[in-house]
């Protein structure tokens, strides 16, 4: 193991002695260790995949606040008829919930759900009245309905579904996956991440950081509305042809530097500006809608300009399109405990409202254009709700770890079928468990990774997303 | 020929498991790990579940309740077989069947002899760690050019490069070394009057003079300050999601002062370890104590309290290891380490140390909790203020006990008071009473205050007397420290790392193979904190001399900077690494005397250039046969542009900054950040005083590399990426501090030439080569008439002239050259 490490390791080396275009260059340490110059080009090689990968890219719609499974996917009979009962003490014993103290204060009653449920499409899936449009793509999807986690709280349950554990500052999936294949982006980063709804994802950039992988891999928050990325703009009064001089200066004392002192490490520095400026210059054509179809802003529900999931997941497609290799979408909020703006009502029904057409559109607008084949969409929360209500202001639904729903679509996935099953009452899993660990490793599959062998030493151990779990969830596969 | 050589060479210098005794190879390398991950956690010396231990060869042959675990040779015999398979009634482990590819080595294994490695801990293992053996000191060997010698340290350079056959690189140029000496002891650019008189010096002893004053500047101790609080996890605020501000400051300019002041590095230990338990500790060592209260808060709603103390208490033992001891701790949370001879009881007995801080923890009521979220603190003020905000405070909590009574009175002759009518909201408030208290939310708690404040004025009165009170409330600056409950907190083995599982009590304790804690010695953090530091542990010197050096060279002397265990990588020059420790120890723990010894040595100060005849043997430059160019540190970017553009605002600490950073920064995080930037001196602090928010730092920080205080940080990454590219040109601070540039170039004089040699000699302490020169002037000739033919656009760049607003430009070229943001 050490020594095919090593061997790796040289190998890189050697190939970045030959890749800098310096002749013979020193190796600047700094190259060594974190492997810059592999940012803008594919690292196949250094790392690469370990068998044909089915997907190319991943667009990852992350369901921020955790959506309630028994108000979209899982229609239970028992808990219909249990409703109002006290939870046997039994089924608690042992578990661990968010605010917990509540639950010993007085046990808590099951509820049943308020919504309508019905089977749709050739496959039969069930799916609720909340989301009349993806209850029209479920023959493209197939829906997990036995994901446990083992968080429950928010952002350790968020860190824990994107870096496979809840301790803050561990590498995220789509560092991973940068690091692990590369880019095929020539101006874009290889991992970027959308928002939209009223607030950001809780953990915050923990979310998306490239922990002690290289920082080129950490993810790529785009901002809503105006320029995408931070800095992407010139100073006034350096619009066009002198930005362009301006970096033309730079590049070119940096390559009479590069002569003197012969440090690859400026010939990775002229690259990325290089890149930079190709990225100032695609950038508004990234995130101008004119050149589509009013067709497929109206799929989509899109207003250019808007701040919304609608706008995000039509920009994801447009990405992918572009080779960006992994783009997570954060839309909150599902949280819905009965609080103020948290009822399994009014409040549910705004955030479906926001979110379930666009769904609906991705997923057609990628199949007509024959991208779905290599694109893998992944919805989901960080975890699900109970079967038990919750009484705050109106009865909603707390944090439940044990089971919950999301759906696949695309990129060599079953399409049309369910995977899983929960208890009666939807308490727990009782069929084909699949835990977060076993997502990531699925993912990683698809891109031709195999999760156990994407890993990094650090602190002296060989780190990987899936920590010490992880199957590939073989009946997802087609 | 000569490459594949060299290389063949590092491979052997990888501590290499699989390349011992095959049999133990494959042990080593797949059955420990599963052992220890799968079974180890029951069946260990211990625990012995079922009456067997799997934790040596001679526990497995024995067997326990069920019969023999392990038949050498007959894996068709052996119970650990049968109970991985789950063919019989047996089905191990507990947690679901073991992959296809473990059960198939565990068999391999024994059928080839269940051959067994030592096991971790055991002496002979320990032994033969050459980080734990006590500090040797050599004499500095003779070397073949002895006239390059300045001090011992070239001495054992020079040796290694004798016998690769290669030499030191030349000393580098004057400007040169002006420039890396200011950068790496101060962190800012020297001034071009300062270069003059450097390169002017004729004294023999020009550059040690030179040292000798960088290493009095109060900037001294914010540069190594800094570096110290990576290793510290500083941040201003509790990280976690919520992530809310915390006053901690005064830590960091404590640190910034013990530095400057050059308190010998063992006290500067003990005093952040362990200050609190000092005998009548001075308020400088309560406020040095915040090093461990640097751990994050978690202040979101509906936590386990006790899991995030523990983890707290986790992170504190992380960080000794990795700060001190050079060791990978936390590998043994959740059972004994794989590859070191640390015990997880050995982890839970550094755990007790930490256990006892008076910290939230338990299972707390969220009110209660959330008031305590901080402590404990350290309250600056005199006697006087803060006995008037406890009088304060004495006042509004009996007025609030008068509205509770007052509350419950009103409540229950509601009916009478106002007869059932028209009013909503007495009628909303006649609904909510009629709910039992415990029962109501807190939506409907504070409608029903909202009414009785409204309708009943000795109500009205009490709320508003509180209210009044709390404005005059005097504001008292604090810090977090350290404290000890008065009764120590009972500490367990926590079985596979989960804190609600409690295996063995354990009681606070060093790792065994290193020297013992003296009979003597309190079992407390003060015991442990002068352990730490004790003459004869070898790993604190010899970790600290190390990342000294690797803060000079790029890398240290060992690259694992973390990891002093067998799967770090071994020291390249392990007679001089003792010897630093040695010399340091000897000098009884003075940082800044190892600073002047390293710095002044001829391996210090030789130059950058790239060698082909060294890179062919030394690839990565282990040997040092020429000095290393490094990327400056996030902060010293910025300070480097701020000294370069004349706007630094030099003061030396307080509270933290907010300089600009751009618009939409905060758009990902759970709470959207308010930053509003400062204005005037505080808008151009030094990098080190930005404010930092855990979970959305400075983009300005984090795109190069800035750690973001998650946990210790012993070694930051050095990447160079096109966001780093976009930032240096396109963000604001860099257009202001251009524009003071440019300012300061055209007042330099008159004419083109002159100004483009003096925008050198600022910014790279030197002047340009003629190409360069030519590069620059044809560059500004372009800019002029760009902007002479759009005023407009000059007009929008802030500039008044054409030619400043070329300059501007010019400026902006110079600070985003990889000269400029690189120590040569």
């Amino acid at each position: 193991m050490n020594i095919n490490r090593t061997v790796l390791r040289q190998r890189t080396r050697r190939q970045l002695f030959q890749d800098c275009g310096v002749g013979v260059g020193k190796l600047a340490l700094t190259s060594l260790f974190v492997g810059n110059s592999l940012y803008s080009k594919p690292s196949e090689g250094a790392r690469g995949t370990h068998h044909a990968p089915r997907a190319k890219s991943i667009i990852y719609l992350f369901m921020a606040g955790a959506p309630s499974q028994f108000e979209l996917f899982e229609p239970k009979q028992e808990l219909q008829k249990l409703n109002g009962q006290t939870l046997p003490p039994s089924m608690l014993e042992g578990k661990r919930f968010a605010f917990m103290e509540s639950f010993v204060r007085k046990p808590p009653k099951l509820l049943g759900t308020r919504r309508k449920f019905a089977q749709h499409g050739e496959s039969g899936q069930w799916v609720s009245e909340c989301l009349p449009h993806t209850a029209q793509i479920v023959d493209d999807v197939t829906f997990v309905r036995s994901v446990h986690t083992e968080n429950f709280n928010h952002a350790p349950a968020k860190i824990f579904m994107n870096t496979g554990t809840p301790f803050f500052g561990r590498p995220s999936m789509g560092s991973w996956v940068s690091y692990g294949i590369g880019s095929q982006a020539k101006d874009m980063p290889s991992f970027v991440v959308l928002q939209s709804g009223p607030r950001g994802p809780r953990g915050g950039a923990m979310n998306w950081t490239s922990g002690f992988l290289p920082t080129a891999h950490q993810g790529v928050p785009f901002l809503s509305g105006g320029a995408p990325i931070l800095n992407m703009t010139s100073p006034e009064g350096f619009e066009a042809g002198r930005q362009k001089a301006t970096v033309d200066a730079i590049l070119d004392l940096n390559r009479m530097n590069l002569e003197k002192t012969g440090d690859p490490e400026i010939a990775t520095r002229i690259s990325a500006y290089e890149m930079a400026h190709r990225m100032q210059t695609s950038g508004p054509e990234l995130i101008d809608f004119s050149t589509e179809t009013q067709a497929t802003l109206d799929l989509y529900g899109a207003k250019p300009g808007e701040k919304s999931f609608a706008n995000n997941c039509l920009l994801a497609r447009r990405l992918v399109e572009r080779g960006v290799r992994f783009v997570q979408l954060y839309h909150s909020s599902w949280d819905h405990h009965g609080g103020p703006g948290e009822s399994l009502d009014k409040d549910l029904d705004e955030v479906c409202l926001s979110a379930d057409q666009a769904c609906k559109a991705l997923i057609m607008d990628l199949k007509q254009r024959g991208m779905l084949e290599d694109t893998l969409v992944v919805w989901g929360g960080e975890f699900g709700r109970t079967p038990m209500g919750e009484v705050r202001d109106t009865v909603g639904r707390n944090h439940h770890i044990d089971a919950f729903t999301m759906w696949f679509a695309g990129a060599g996935t079953k399409a049309g079928q369910s995977i899983g099953e929960t208890d009666e009452i939807g308490f727990s899993p009782v069929k084909d468990p699949v835990h977060v660990h076993d997502i990531q490793a699925t993912i990683l599959h698809l891109l031709g990774i195999d999760h156990t062998k994407l890993t990094f030493r650090f602190r002296g151990r060989d780190f990987r997303l899936t920590d010490v779990g992880g199957k590939v969830i073989k009946p997802l596969l087609a | 020929m000569v490459r594949t050589l060299a290389w063949s060479v590092i491979l052997l210098a990888v501590p290499t498991v699989g390349a011992q005794d095959t049999a133990v190879g494959f042990f080593e390398e797949k059955i420990r790990p599963v052992l220890a991950s799968r079974c180890q956690a029951c069946h260990n010396d211990e625990l012995k579940t079922s009456d067997l231990s799997l934790a040596s060869r001679e526990g497995a042959l024995e067997g326990g309740t069920r019969g023999v675990a392990v038949v050498p040779g007959y894996p068709e015999d052996s119970l650990l077989i049968a109970a991985v398979e789950g063919a019989g009634v047996l089905q191990m482990p507990p947690t679901g069947p073991l992959p296809d590819e473990e059960v198939d080595a565990l068999r391999a294994w024994i059928r080839d002899g269940a051959a067994w490695g030592e096991a971790a801990g055991e002496p002979a293992a320990a032994a033969s760690l050459w980080s734990l053996q006590p500090v040797r000191r050599v004499d500095p060997p003779a070397v073949k050019t002895p006239e390059r010698v300045r001090n011992p340290i070239d001495n054992f350079v020079l040796a290694k490069l004798d016998e690769a056959g290669l030499d030191l690189s030349p000393a580098a140029d004057r400007r040169t070394l002006i420039r890396r000496a200011s950068l790496d002891l101060t962190g800012l650019l020297p001034s071009p009057a300062e270069v003059r008189e450097f390169v002017d010096d004729k004294a023999p002893n020009a550059f040690g003079r030179l040292v000798e004053r960088l290493l009095e500047s109060p900037h001294y101790g914010e540069r190594w300050g800094r570096h110290w609080l990576d290793i510290a996890r500083y941040a201003d605020t509790n990280g976690y999601s919520i992530d809310g501000p915390r006053s901690i400051w005064q830590y960091r300019d404590w640190v910034i002062g013990a530095l400057n002041d050059n308190i010998p590095f063992d006290q500067f230990v003990i005093e952040q370890v362990a200050g609190d338990l000092l005998p009548n500790p001075t308020r400088a060592q309560l406020i040095a104590t915040g090093f461990h209260r640097n751990t994050m808060i978690n202040q979101e709603g509906g936590i386990d309290f006790e899991q995030y103390r523990v983890e707290a208490v986790v992170d504190r033992v992380r960080t000794t290891g990795a700060a001190f001891l050079g060791l990978t701790l936390a590998c043994a949370r959740c059972h004994d380490h794989k590859f070191d001879p640390i015990s997880q009881r050995e982890f839970f007995q550094v755990f007790a140390f930490f256990n006892n801080v008076d910290e939230l923890g338990g299972n707390l009521e969220e009110t209660v909790g959330r008031s305590r979220m901080m402590e404990p603190i350290l309250e600056f003020g005199g006697p006087d203020i803060l006995a008037k905000r406890d009088a304060l405070n004495k006042e509004i909590d009996d007025l609030e006990h008068e509205v509770d009574a007052l509350r419950v009175t009103l409540e229950s002759d509601w009916n009478e008071r106002f007869p059932p009518g028209e009013i909503t909201a007495i009628e909303r408030a006649r609904e909510i009473i009629a709910i039992p208290p415990d029962e109501r939310s807190s939506v409907q708690d504070s409608v029903l205050d909202r009414v009785l404040h409204t309708k009943v004025d000795e109500f009205k009165a009490k709320i508003d007397e509180i209210q009044e009170l709390r404005q005059g409330l005097p504001e008292i600056e604090w810090t977090m420290v350290m404290r000890d409950l008065p009764e120590p907190r009972d500490s367990y083995i926590h079985v596979q790392g989960d804190f609600t599982r409690r295996g063995e009590p354990v009681e606070p304790g060093t790792l065994r193979v290193l020297p013992a804690l003296p009979q003597d010695a309190p079992r407390n953090r003060l015991g442990l904190a002068r352990w730490l530091v004790s003459d004869n542990n070898p790993l604190t010197p010899r970790v600290t001399m190390n990342r000294v050096w690797q803060r000079y060279f790029g890398l240290g002397i060992v690259e694992t900077e973390n990891d002093f265990g067998s799967q770090g990588t071994s020291p390249s020059h392990p007679e001089l690494l003792d010897w630093l420790a040695s010399e340091f120890v000897r000098r009884d723990w003075n940082l800044k005397d190892m600073h002047r010894l390293i710095v002044n040595s001829a391996t210090y100060r030789q130059a950058s250039a790239y060698r082909a005849d060294a890179a062919e043997i030394d690839p990565s430059n282990r040997l040092l046969a020429s000095q290393n160019r490094i990327r400056l540190e996030a902060e010293v970017i910025r300070d480097a542009a701020l000294s370069a553009s004349g706007l630094l605002s030099p003061t030396v600490g307080g509270p933290s900054v907010y300089p600009p950073q751009p618009a939409g920064a905060g758009q990902f995080t759970q709470v959207d950040r308010k930053w509003k930037a400062d204005e005037g001196k505080n808008r151009f602090r030094r990098g080190m005083y930005t404010y930092f928010i855990r979970s959305a730092a400075h983009p300005g920080l984090v795109l190069f590399d800035a750690p973001i205080a998650q946990e210790s940080v012993t070694r930051r990454n050095r990447s160079n990426t096109p966001l780093q590219a976009l930032t240096l040109l396109n963000d604001e601070s860099q257009t202001e501090f251009a524009r003071a540039l440019a300012k300061r170039v055209r007042e330099s004089g008159e004419d083109r030439e002159e100004r483009i040699r003096y925008a050198f000699e600022v910014c790279l302490a030197r002047p340009p080569l003629q190409a360069e020169q030519e590069r620059m002037a044809e560059f500004l000739g372009r800019m002029a008439d760009s902007f002479e033919t759009n005023p407009e656009a000059r007009e929008r760049t802030g500039a008044d002239s054409a030619d400043a607003a070329a300059w501007a430009a010019a400026a902006r070229v110079m600070i985003n050259l990889d000269e400029f943001v690189t120590r040569q």
